[in-house]
């Protein structure tokens, strides 16, 4: 009798609880699974965007546009009358056809992408969306760099900032001030510092110190391209990432360090054998906040390069504004999406970040 | 609980109906403009006497990004949504064909009347299926801006050709650097990757008689030895007679090193005119403006510009917003911002004005630059013009930025074209 009771109330208790998880749940269902469900299937679809055109499915085609690549050997030029291989005479080396001749043009047009010599050989990349390869490989480059210098000047800032000195609160505070500022405001700054002219400060500086002629176009130059956004980065999210580390670092009991020192283990040491081991946990929260966040980048790419160079996020806002392919911009935005679940997966393996 | 939802439900819906009810006597309709230069100071004031002219109607102007494309990306989300928050839109001349399906026909709103004193091609440029979707509001066609002391103290005449331009910039921009002045460029335009850059290389092509990208037959006509050439050209001039920033300039970037007093020569629109008069510029009164340079064709070409105004379906007045856009396209609105902001009027009578003509005294020196400018081939590629734009901004940037060659770029771009819009080659 008493246990029949018991159960009908945990039946009644459980009830409830599914009642009052139903708000949250509605809530995660409309912001949350239905516009991903939606991204899904029209990335599945030739979509256009603010359009009455009539929408059909069109399978995987999106997705095969974006990732074809294919790799064509491409023969030497043949001098017609000797039949021998044409020798440039500035350079002195064999001139190979054009790729444009070689790589396929059904059923989308390829596009070189990149050359290599191989046994002799010389081969051509050819990719179907230049495009969007190369800003994944941009999106990949720059969170690699700029989330190790961050790490790296991170770690560095939280130890200062964690030994003992006299203003530690005003210098914690201070330290914070880049990443309080808004991205786009200061993208718009460094943009006025890269000014390609002697009004930008990196141009004024150079030519006083004579590196350069004071005219060096960081934004528009494919090869400052990169180093200057990750410079941006770099400047603004150090701080966050320093703000994580300390945390961490003000979780390690003295006790350690006093024990060390007795033990006779010097500075070095201990930073190896305690600091670190212990911050795993914090640095690999930091980690993944960083990566996570760096990979789906588009407020630094979008203000300061924007049409020049694409992140895949501001490659996906391309497609979807200017070329209104809905479909398309849903692909890239799954692609995104999965390369960054990828990521996170690896980090919880490597680093070893179990939800206990 | 099933209750307690449907009281809020009521309560809400309510809410919103009373908000409605007392909204009604007061009419709030908001115009998204430009603001380059003085556009958003301009179209300010012409809200204002709209208003005066309207008790109880309210007119709010929304501030939009400088280049195109990204006023474009905000257009569509406001359309996507049909959002009624914005009542009427500021359109570029390449855009109605493509959005028509988001506006009024503005014939049915008393447009008809209208319509004829303003140029006919701009009217037929934004005829959809025979309804009138946007108004013209002012007109835009590529103008050489040159430094006439510049010109008088190295002793150079009006270039008239691309190489005579390159000529008389290199002169000047060597003097000046020797005088002192290490800042000094030749010539600046724009050639960041943008809509800007398909206007400027349109016109260096189209005035060496490379063809206008896509002709009319809609066939692909970019490929061609004049088009090479003269994209080459403009390749060599970065870094030579144009600043390296070049390849990263809109026309407000231009402006500012025209303004310093930092170029002898500048590609622009017209708005740049009274801008550069102003007080206390330390260029005004010692520049003109003239027909940009030719090349192998023997005739210079500018390239068509200038903005409409579009009234939304999806405003919650129609009618207001139809009223608005015809007030703010009427004559006495375009004569203010022709006289102000030097805005070229659509309205042929304005053209011979006294007030127009004493503010902008080019207008009619340069009158037929305006109604024989280049149209980019928005039509014939419609509904696909802003990729095929993009495809040829970024071939011709790829190629000042020196990552391609003039002559690989433009291959790969015909082969582009023909994959977007499968039309045919031309021979």
């Amino acid at each position: 009798m008493s246990r029949n009771n018991s159960s009908d109330l945990a039946k009644e208790e459980q009830r409830l609880a599914y009642k009052l998880l139903i708000p949250a749940f509605l809530i995660l269902i409309i912001i949350a699974i239905y516009p991903l469900g939606q991204v899904f299937y029209s990335s599945f679809t030739d979509r256009e965007f603010a359009s009455s055109k009539e929408t059909s499915f069109i399978g995987l085609q999106n997705y095969d546009k974006l990732l074809s690549l294919t790799i064509k050997k491409l023969p030497a030029e043949i001098d017609e009358e000797t039949g021998q291989k044409i020798i440039n005479p500035d350079t002195g080396k064999v001139e190979y056809e054009n790729p444009i001749r070689v790589l396929p043009r059904k059923p989308y047009l390829y596009r070189p992408l990149q050359e290599f010599n191989l046994f002799g050989n010389r081969y051509v990349i050819g990719s179907a969306d230049t495009d969007f390869i190369k800003s994944l490989y941009n999106t990949l480059v720059f969170t690699i760099v700029s989330v190790l210098l961050e790490t790296i000047l991170g770690l560095g800032i939280a130890l200062v900032v964690n030994s003992e000195f006299k203003g530690r609160g005003m210098m914690r505070a201070v330290m914070l001030v880049p990443w309080a500022v808004i991205t786009v405001v200061s993208a718009r700054m460094w943009e006025w510092m890269f000014e390609p002219s002697r009004i930008g400060l990196f141009n004024m500086l150079f030519e006083k110190i004579g590196l350069t002629e004071g005219n060096t176009a960081f934004l528009s130059m494919s090869e400052y391209q990169l180093p200057s956004l990750i410079a941006v980065d770099v400047w603004k999210t150090t701080p966050f990432m320093a703000l994580l580390i300390l945390a961490g670092l003000q979780l390690i009991p003295n006790e350690l360090y006093e024990a060390a020192e007795v033990d006779g283990a010097n500075k070095v040491k201990q930073f190896f054998n305690i600091t670190l081991p212990l911050l795993k946990p914090s640095l690999a929260v930091a980690l993944i906040f960083r990566t996570l966040d760096a990979l789906r980048v588009f407020d630094v790419f979008q203000v300061m390069l924007a049409q020049k160079r694409y992140s895949m996020a501001s490659y996906n806002y391309f497609q979807l504004i200017s070329g209104r392919n809905m479909g398309m911009a849903s692909a890239i935005g799954v692609i995104i999406f999965i390369l960054i679940f990828v990521f996170a997966l690896l980090y919880i393996k490597v680093l070893g970040v179990e939800t206990e | 609980m099933k209750k307690g939802l449907t009281v809020l439900l009521v309560v809400g819906l309510l809410f919103t109906i009373s908000l409605n009810i007392f909204a009604q006597d007061d009419i709030e309709l908001t115009i998204a403009g430009g603001a380059v230069g003085e556009e958003l100071q301009l179209t300010q004031k012409a809200a204002e006497i709209f208003e005066e002219k309207h008790p109880g109607v309210s007119v709010e102007v929304l501030s939009t990004p400088d280049l195109a494309n990204d006023r474009l990306g905000l257009y569509l989300q406001f359309l996507e949504a049909e959002s009624p928050n914005v009542d009427v839109y500021q359109v570029d001349v390449i855009w109605p064909g493509d959005l028509a399906q988001h506006f009024l026909d503005l014939y049915e709103y008393g447009a008809e009347e209208v319509a004829d004193e303003h140029f006919q091609a701009i009217v037929e440029n934004n005829t959809v299926d025979g309804k009138l979707v946007a108004m013209p509001w002012f007109t835009d066609a590529g103008l050489l801006y040159y430094r006439q002391d510049l010109l008088d103290k190295y002793d150079l005449e009006l270039p008239e050709t691309w190489e005579e331009l390159e000529r008389a910039a290199k002169t000047i921009q060597t003097g000046e650097r020797a005088a002192g002045n290490q800042d000094f460029w030749g010539f600046v335009w724009q050639g960041n990757a943008y809509e800007g850059l398909t206007c400027d290389a349109l016109e260096w092509i189209h005035s060496n008689g490379g063809g206008t990208i896509v002709n009319s037959d809609k066939e692909i006509t970019i490929y061609n030895e004049k088009a090479v050439a003269a994209v080459e050209m403009a390749g060599n001039w970065v870094g030579h007679i144009s600043p390296p920033g070049v390849t990263g300039m809109a026309e407000e970037d231009a402006r500012k090193v025209w303004e310093a007093g930092n170029a002898a020569f500048m590609r622009n629109w017209p708005y740049a005119y009274s801008l550069g008069n102003q007080e206390g510029k330390v260029i005004a009164g010692k520049y003109d403006v003239a027909p940009l340079p030719a090349g192998d064709s023997g005739n210079g070409s500018a390239t068509l510009g200038g903005w409409n105004l579009a009234a939304s379906k999806y405003s919650d007045n129609p009618k207001w917003a139809a009223k608005l856009a015809l007030f703010m396209a009427g004559e006495e609105v375009q004569k203010l911002r022709a006289t102000e902001g030097s805005f070229n009027p659509t309205i042929k009578d304005l053209y011979e004005d006294e007030d127009v003509l004493k503010a902008n005294p080019f207008f009619g020196k340069l009158y037929d630059v305006f109604t024989n400018a280049v149209a980019r081939p928005s039509t014939q590629t419609a509904p696909q013009y802003n990729q095929t734009s993009e495809l040829f901004f970024q071939a011709v940037h790829n190629v000042l930025t020196g990552e391609e060659d003039a002559d690989s770029a433009l291959a790969y771009l015909e082969l582009d074209l023909q994959d977007l819009l499968d039309y045919p080659i031309a021979d």
